[in-house]
């Protein structure tokens, strides 16, 4: 969760949010969150599982604005 | 205060960590709401808590429902919601660090590492990715789906 509340103090583009998937079941399961950690970019144009370096986060993210 | 989350050992060791790092202060705004909100009161309990281990840090309680202007305004949709701002000349300033959800287990650290990164206005990142991150041309929604284990 760090690295994205990271970014997000980089840049006021940036909005992150940690989601407690199981507070939250509907919205997880709308997001098709099957495993956490799980980085959904812009409502699912880019779905990160896992835990990432900030290298690959950045990458994605740039992939995404891109798009 | 009494503390009911918190242990003697982790007050100290957060107690420590606030003294040596915060910097600018911070406002923790907390949306809750009545029913149906099972984690609501102990979130309370871990702000109320946590905020009290330094003078720096504030909080604001305020209902979803019953304020859902300032809910919109800071995109808070979820309870609990948590949005750290930044506390700058009676302005809070919002970086986009929220939860929502309660910061509990391994988000525990969390929660206390975004309050001294607001604070401090230091994300930690290294050189080359703070400069990338600059250079955003839309909106980043970075959604973050956890489990408190």
């Amino acid at each position: 969760m760090v690295l994205a509340h990271q970014m997000a103090l980089e840049n006021p583009l940036i909005h992150a949010e940690m989601i407690e998937a199981n507070e939250f079941y509907d919205l997880a399961r709308r997001y098709n969150v099957s495993s956490v950690p799980q980085i959904t970019i812009n409502e699912g144009k880019s779905v990160i599982l896992g835990a990432v370096p900030e290298a690959y986060l950045l990458q994605e993210i740039i992939r995404v604005m891109q798009s | 205060m009494p503390y009911i989350l918190l242990n003697e050992e982790l007050i100290n060791q957060i107690q420590d960590m606030f003294d040596s790092q915060l910097k600018h202060p911070v406002e923790i705004l907390y949306f809750s709401k009545q029913d149906r909100c099972d984690t609501c009161e102990d979130t309370h309990q871990l702000l109320e808590e946590v905020t009290s281990l330094s003078d720096k840090l504030h909080l604001s309680i305020h209902n979803l429902e019953e304020n859902p202007e300032l809910a919109q305004q800071y995109q808070v949709v979820l309870a609990p919601g948590l949005v750290i701002t930044g506390l700058e000349n009676d302005k809070l300033l919002d970086f986009g660090v929220h939860f929502s959800g309660i910061p509990s287990g391994s988000e525990f650290g969390s929660l206390i590492h975004a309050i001294i990164m607001v604070s401090k206005r230091d994300s930690g990142l290294k050189p080359e990715i703070r400069k990338e991150l600059k250079d955003l041309s839309i909106p980043i929604n970075l959604k973050v789906f956890v489990t408190p284990t």
